[in-house]
C-alpha cells in the first residue's frame, strides 16, 4: 500500500508493548502486596505480561496464550522449579495459661493478620487471627478457630502458603478442555461446509424467500448471516456473505447509500450471530468454561434460549436503524441465487453429520449428553469418512483454540492463587445493587472489546466476576451465571471500529463505508444492546439460568 | 508492507502515457513505473528489488528498439524476483512466432492487441493483479477496494485462514 506516511510506526507499539509487559511481569516479583500469596504475586506477573501483550500485541495474541501456559507450567505447577521441592513444615499451637481462645504461635507463622492451618505438605488454609502481642520469637494471637494442638504452618512466608500447586497437566490439559473440543467440532463442521460449498448453497436457498426489495434483501442477508455465524466463525461467514453482497452493491452507483447499508449489515449480523450459540464465537467459550469450573454448566440449548431472542431483537434494532440512516433509493434488485448442492456420497454424509450434530447440541438438555462429547462426533465422522483430509485438518484455525486455552489456563490460576479475589476485594462491591453491577461489567466489557480482541476481554474480566461470586464480595443476590453471560454478550456487541472485530475489518476493506458510518451505527448498537441485554438479564435470563 | 508495482514498458511516449492514464484508477494502490525500453525496464526492476518492493504486473510492448518485449518477459520469467509477476503483452505487430515464444517461455498471462479499449486494459490489469495478490499475499484485505473484491472474498472464504479472536 502506498499510504505509508500516516502509519503509526509499528515498532513503537511493539517496543511499548514489550517494555510494559516485562515491567508488569517484574513488578510483583519485586514488590510485596499485602494479602496476596506468593503464587498470587507470580500470577499477577503473568496476568500483567499477558494483558500488556494482548492489548498492544507486540506478539500475536495466540502466542501470548502459549507464553501464559508456558509461564504457568514453569512457575506455578507442582513440578516446576519453584514448587517441586517446596514443602510446608508444621508447628503446634500452644495454649496460653489463663486466657481462653488465645494461643502462642511462632512469630514467623503470622503474616498479614493471618495464620495458615497445616493440612499436609503442600496444602494450607488461611485463618484470620487477632494479634495480641509478640515476644521471644512467639506471637500471642486470639482466634476461635484454633484449638489446643492445632497444626499450623510454621513459616507464613513459605511459597506454598495460600496456594496448592496444580499439576502441570492441568495447564496443558486446557487444550483438551471440553469447550475446546466443542469448538474443534464446530471448526471441523464449518471447514467441511465450506469445502463442499454448503454455506453458499444454504445462503442461496435461504435468501430466496426475501425477494428483491432492498429492505427485504438486507433483512434476509442479516438473518442468514446471523444463522450461519452462529455455527461458523463470524469472520468466515462475513467473507462468504460479502461474495453475495458485492454483486448487489455493483448494481448501484458509488454514491448510493445502499452500499453502506449492504457493507454494514453483514458484519453487524455476523457479530451478533456469534452470540447465539456456545460455538458462535470464542468469548462464549471463556464464559462457559469458567462457569463449568464452578460447577455451573450451561447446556447448548439453554444458551440458545437466552441468546437467540436477544440476537433477534438486536438484529431488528440494527435493521430499523439502518433503514432510517440509509434509506435505499432503488426499489428492486436482481439477485443471482443459484444453488447447486453437492450430491456426492461424501457430501451427503457430511450433511447428515452436520444435521445430527446440531440436533444433538440443541437438545442437550433433553438427552443429557454434554455438547463437548457430541462435538467429537463430527471430529470422528468427518475424518473417518475422509470428508476432511490431512490438508483440511492442518488448515483449521488452531491458533484460536490456543488463544482460548491460554485464557482458560490463566483463569484457573487467577482463581486458585487468590489473585482474582485480591484484585476485586479493594472495592466494596456489595453497596452496588446487582443491576448496577451488571451494567458496570457490561459497559467495561463493551468498551474494552471495542479495542481489544473479544476473547481477550472475556479472559480478563470473567475471572473477576467469578471471584466476586465465590468470595461473596459482591454481596447477596449476585448471580455469577448472569454476570458472566452478560460479560460474554457485551464482548460480542462491540462493533464500533474496524479494529473491533475481524468482520468489521472485512467490511471496511471494501471501501463502501467510512469509519464514521461504522462508529455511528456501532455506538448506537453497543449502547442500546447493553441496555436491552440488561433488561433480558433481569427479567428473562433468570427463568432459564437460576 | 512492500509496495506492489505495475511496470509499463513501451517505446512510444504517447502510447505509454495512454497506458498509464488508463490504469490511473489503480495507481493509488499500485504505484506505476514507466520504461521506454527493455534496458530501462531492467534498471527499474533492480531498483524495485533493492527497495524490497514487488512487481505485480508488467505490461509490455513487443516491438521496441533494442531488446524486444518478448525477450524481456522471458528474462523476467527466468529471474526469481519477477517469475510471479503477471505478464501482459500489449502489441500490434508481434508475429505468430514471437507470440508463441512469449506464451511458451515467458508464461505470458494475457495478450492485448493494439488498439485497445481503455476499460478493457483496466479490467485486465485488475484481474491479473487480483490473481497475483491471491497467489502471493497472505492478507488480502488491503486490496479489496482496488481489485476484484468478490474474488478476493471468495479466496478468503476458501483459505479458511480467517478466524474470530
Amino acid at each position: 500500500m502506498r499510504n505509508k506516511k500516516n502509519e503509526f510506526p509499528a515498532w513503537i507499539k511493539t517496543a511499548v508493548g514489550l517494555a510494559l509487559g516485562l515491567t508488569g511481569f517484574l513488578i510483583p516479583l519485586l514488590v510485596h502486596f499485602d494479602g496476596l500469596s506468593f503464587a498470587g504475586h507470580l500470577t499477577l506477573g503473568i496476568f500483567l505480561i499477558a494483558a500488556s501483550f494482548w492489548m498492544l500485541e507486540p506478539i500475536p495474541i495466540y502466542s501470548t496464550s502459549m507464553l501464559v501456559i508456558f509461564l504457568q507450567i514453569v512457575l506455578l505447577s507442582s513440578q516446576g522449579p519453584l514448587y517441586n521441592n517446596a514443602s510446608l513444615t508444621p508447628a503446634t499451637v500452644q495454649t496460653v495459661e489463663g486466657e481462653a481462645q488465645q494461643w502462642l504461635v511462632p512469630e514467623s507463622a503470622v503474616r498479614d493478620g493471618s495464620v495458615w492451618l497445616y493440612q499436609g505438605t503442600n496444602r494450607s488454609e488461611r485463618v484470620a487471627v487477632e494479634i495480641i502481642a509478640s515476644a521471644d520469637g512467639f506471637t500471642r494471637v486470639q482466634s476461635e478457630t484454633l484449638g489446643d494442638g492445632t497444626s499450623i504452618v510454621s513459616d507464613a512466608g513459605n511459597r506454598l502458603v495460600g496456594y496448592t500447586p496444580a499439576n502441570y497437566t492441568t495447564f496443558l490439559g486446557t487444550l483438551a478442555n471440553p469447550i475446546i473440543i466443542l469448538f474443534l467440532g464446530g471448526f471441523m463442521l464449518a471447514a467441511a461446509a465450506v469445502k463442499y460449498n454448503l454455506d453458499k448453497n444454504l445462503t442461496s436457498v435461504l435468501l430466496k424467500p426475501f425477494g428483491s426489495k432492498p429492505m427485504f434483501i438486507i433483512l434476509g442477508l442479516m438473518l442468514v448471516t446471523a444463522v450461519l455465524s452462529a455455527f461458523m466463525s463470524n469472520t468466515a461467514t462475513t467473507a462468504m456473505m460479502m461474495t453475495v453482497a458485492i454483486p448487489i452493491a455493483l448494481q448501484v452507483s458509488k454514491e448510493d447509500k445502499f452500499r453502506i447499508m449492504l457493507a454494514l449489515s453483514i458484519p453487524i449480523a455476523a457479530n451478533l450471530g456469534g452470540m447465539a450459540t456456545p460455538i458462535g464465537t470464542p468469548p462464549n467459550a471463556i464464559v462457559i468454561s469458567a462457569l463449568n469450573q464452578q460447577g455451573l454448566g450451561i447446556a447448548f440449548g439453554t444458551w440458545m434460549m437466552i441468546a437467540v431472542p436477544l440476537v433477534i431483537v438486536l438484529l431488528m434494532v440494527a435493521w430499523g436503524l439502518m433503514r432510517i440512516l440509509y434509506p435505499p433509493t432503488l426499489t428492486e434488485f436482481k439477485l443471482k441465487l443459484d444453488s447447486s448442492f453437492d450430491r456426492s456420497i461424501k457430501a451427503k454424509f457430511m450433511y447428515g453429520v452436520f444435521a445430527l450434530t446440531v440436533l444433538l447440541w440443541v437438545t442437550e438438555a433433553q438427552h443429557g449428553i454434554p455438547s463437548g462429547m457430541v462435538a467429537f462426533l463430527p471430529v470422528m465422522a468427518l475424518t473417518v469418512s475422509s470428508v476432511l483430509e490431512k490438508e483440511d485438518i492442518r488448515n483449521l484455525p488452531w491458533e484460536v483454540l490456543w488463544l482460548v486455552a491460554g485464557g482458560i489456563s490463566l483463569g484457573l490460576s487467577m482463581e486458585n492463587t487468590g489473585l482474582a479475589v485480591w484484585l476485586v476485594s479493594s472495592i466494596s462491591w456489595d453497596v452496588l445493587p446487582q443491576i448496577l453491577l451488571l451494567l458496570v461489567f457490561g459497559f467495561v466489557a463493551l468498551m474494552l472489546s471495542n479495542f481489544l480482541s473479544n476473547t481477550v476481554t472475556a479472559t480478563l474480566l470473567i475471572p473477576l466476576a467469578v471471584s466476586m461470586a465465590t468470595s461473596g464480595i459482591a454481596g447477596e443476590g449476585f448471580s455469577l451465571v448472569i454476570s458472566a453471560v452478560m460479560i460474554g454478550m457485551a464482548c460480542n456487541m462491540a462493533m464500533l471500529l474496524p479494529i473491533s472485530t475481524p468482520p468489521n475489518a472485512i467490511a471496511m476493506s471494501t471501501g463502501y463505508i467510512k469509519t464514521g458510518d461504522m462508529v455511528k451505527i456501532g455506538s448506537i448498537i453497543g449502547i442500546l444492546g447493553l441496555f436491552i441485554a440488561l433488561f433480558f438479564a433481569v427479567f428473562f435470563w433468570p427463568l432459564f439460568l437460576l | 508492507m512492500a509496495d506492489i508495482f505495475i511496470l509499463c514498458v513501451e517505446d512510444e511516449p504517447e502510447v505509454l502515457d495512454v497506458i498509464v492514464r488508463d490504469l490511473s484508477a489503480l495507481e493509488e494502490f499500485f504505484p506505476i513505473e514507466m520504461a521506454v525500453s527493455a534496458e530501462e525496464a531492467r534498471e527499474i526492476i533492480s531498483e524495485i528489488e533493492k527497495q524490497g518492493d514487488k512487481i505485480g504486473l508488467a505490461i509490455c510492448d513487443h516491438v521496441m528498439p533494442g531488446d524486444k518485449g518478448v525477450d524481456l518477459m522471458i528474462e523476467m520469467q527466468k529471474t526469481d524476483f519477477t517469475r510471479r509477476t503477471r505478464k501482459v503483452l500489449l502489441t500490434g505487430q508481434a508475429g505468430l512466432d514471437a507470440t508463441i515464444e512469449a506464451v511458451n517461455h515467458a508464461r505470458l498471462n494475457r495478450y492485448i492487441a493494439k488498439p485497445w479499449e481503455p476499460s478493457k486494459l483496466l479490467e485486465i490489469a485488475r484481474d491479473e493483479l487480483t490473481a497475483y495478490v491471491i497467489e502471493q499475499e497472505k492478507n488480502l484485505l488491503p486490496y479489496m477496494e482496488a481489485l476484484n473484491a468478490e474474488k478476493l472474498q471468495e479466496e478468503i472464504r476458501k483459505r479458511g485462514s480467517v478466524s474470530d479472536y
